[in-house]
């Protein structure tokens, strides 16, 4: 004879997800991983949709997603990783202009930045040059549309092939940022989104790398396919692309389309 | 196949097993032959990696050993780099990491020695250095060979802590495993296949060869 603890707590645990209504899921890219939270409390308050999201290098989120990762929509990085599930079938831009191509979403900008206390001569693009920096921190460019920046900007300096053996390659520009903040690096190109949080903004300070450097970090969304939730989806997607948030974009590190 | 991180993993694996093998038999033998409460501790210190997520291990050497604490500086200072993307960095995470699956067997094996001979070598004057090296040592072989290749497996699959810590850095950091995740990532997945094949094949002959070593009943005979 089961308690009535035990049971109770069986239903519990075999209603509960009924009970709650499905949240949607959002694979972002790790730079947005500073923006998006406070963006997703306002859009659940507008809508009553509660999102949740993920943060992860743009390419493991491809990967999850075409391994059948329970993902409603994805905000990349690029145009690359959103524009390669497109063509696997896997996701679709249907309700834009043209539902092969991501929707740009906002433009990333790649920082310099460095610890205060680094002892390192004043960031500009002449640190790049100088033999005090012995460790710089990158996100992986097979992966990160910001590593993939980084080594545009040193091959267009070219500095790639002296500075290759003091690149640490993070495993996402949220994993760079961490490994210059620990010190750990003495520098690292991180996203402007991660040097504008308040912990990087106390710790160190940043150098905008000029934007001839590298192709632009174009943004991309795309709706994954398999979800069930598309109107959920597209509300959010034109919540990303409202004014409002478009604003609070560029007051957090990335550049707005509209 | 990238021949470099293969032949990288079993270096770190070398000399991570060497390195526990110098600390496992003493520490072994102290939990086995020692008395007094206190060796519960070190018991329970020693068995503690086994339980605590790598990531626990990665953000302790990234961050309390990293550059920004005074005990990290000493390292710098003694190195000439941070602990963080470097060999050595991967050496002592593995130690750490590693170090139950080298005391476990040891603390079973030394425990199963009849204590009766222990005592005996004692009356005659063994002391523990003595003890060890010709009472529990061989008769504990098996013990001995399950530590070993148990300490180097486990390096050999370590991926949280080098995750964390290595900086994906080829020839200093970049492990097999870390190989593997960058092709699954980089959705070359003939190569991953390979690269998986043979993580998996050097485990299951790693452990055939000691499951036919330390078997003492059934089929597989006793060795001599």
């Amino acid at each position: 004879m089961p308690s009535p603890i035990a049971a109770a707590l069986f239903a519990f645990l075999a209603l509960a997800p009924l009970a709650a209504q499905t949240p949607l899921r959002v694979a972002a890219a790790a730079d947005l991983e500073p923006v998006l939270p406070p963006i997703l409390v306002q859009f659940e308050k507008n809508t009553g949709i509660h999102a949740e999201a993920t943060y992860q290098s743009s390419a493991t989120l491809t990967t999850q997603i075409e391994n059948g990762a329970p993902f409603d929509v994805f905000l990349s990085a690029d145009l690359g990783f959103p524009k390669r599930l497109i063509d696997a079938g896997l996701a679709d831009a249907a309700g834009s202009a043209d539902s092969t191509t991501p929707i740009t979403y906002a433009r990333g900008t790649l920082v310099l930045w460095a610890r205060k206390d680094s002892h390192l001569p004043s960031l500009s693009l002449d640190l790049l040059r100088s033999p005090a920096l012995k460790r710089l921190a990158i996100a992986n460019p097979d992966r990160a549309p910001y590593g993939r920046a980084a080594v545009a900007t040193l091959q267009k300096l070219k500095l790639y092939d002296a500075l290759q053996p003091r690149l640490v390659t993070a495993e996402n520009i949220a994993q760079a940022a961490q490994f210059a903040d620990s010190a750990n690096a003495d520098a690292g190109l991180i996203s402007l989104t991660s040097a504008l949080t308040p912990q990087l903004s106390v710790d160190g300070s940043y150098f905008v790398i000029p934007r001839d450097l590298y192709p632009p970090i174009e943004q991309g969304a795309v709706i994954v396919s398999s979800t069930g939730q598309r109107a959920a989806v597209h509300k959010l997607l034109d919540f990303l692309l409202s004014p409002a948030v478009q604003a609070e974009f560029a007051s957090s590190g990335l550049t707005p389309v509209k | 196949m990238d021949w470099q991180a293969f032949a990288l993993s079993l270096r770190l694996a070398a000399v991570t097993t060497a390195i526990l093998l110098a600390i496992a038999v003493p520490l072994a033998a102290l939990i086995v032959l020692g008395r007094g409460r206190w060796l519960a501790a070190v018991e329970a210190l020693a068995t503690l990696p086994m339980v605590l997520p790598p990531t626990v291990l990665g953000f302790f050497l990234l961050v309390l050993l990293g550059p920004r604490t005074a005990f990290g500086r000493g390292i710098v200072a003694l190195l000439g780099h941070p602990l963080a993307f470097s060999f050595d960095g991967l050496v002592v995470g593995s130690v750490i990491y590693s170090l139950p699956f080298a005391v476990q067997p040891l603390v079973a094996g030394f425990a199963s020695v009849d204590t009766a001979l222990v005592d005996a070598a004692r009356l005659l004057g063994a002391g523990p250095v003595r003890l060890v090296s010709t009472i529990l040592i061989p008769l504990a072989r098996r013990s001995l060979l399950a530590a070993v290749v148990m300490s180097f497996l486990h390096t050999i699959g370590e991926f949280g802590v080098v995750l964390m810590l290595g900086g994906d850095i080829p020839g200093a950091t970049r492990t097999l495993s870390i190989v593997l995740y960058d092709q699954v990532e980089g959705f070359n997945y003939a190569a991953a296949g390979h690269t998986a094949l043979l993580l998996l094949g050097l485990s299951i002959f790693a452990l055939a060869l000691i499951y036919s070593r330390t078997r003492s009943h059934g089929v597989a005979p006793r060795d001599a």
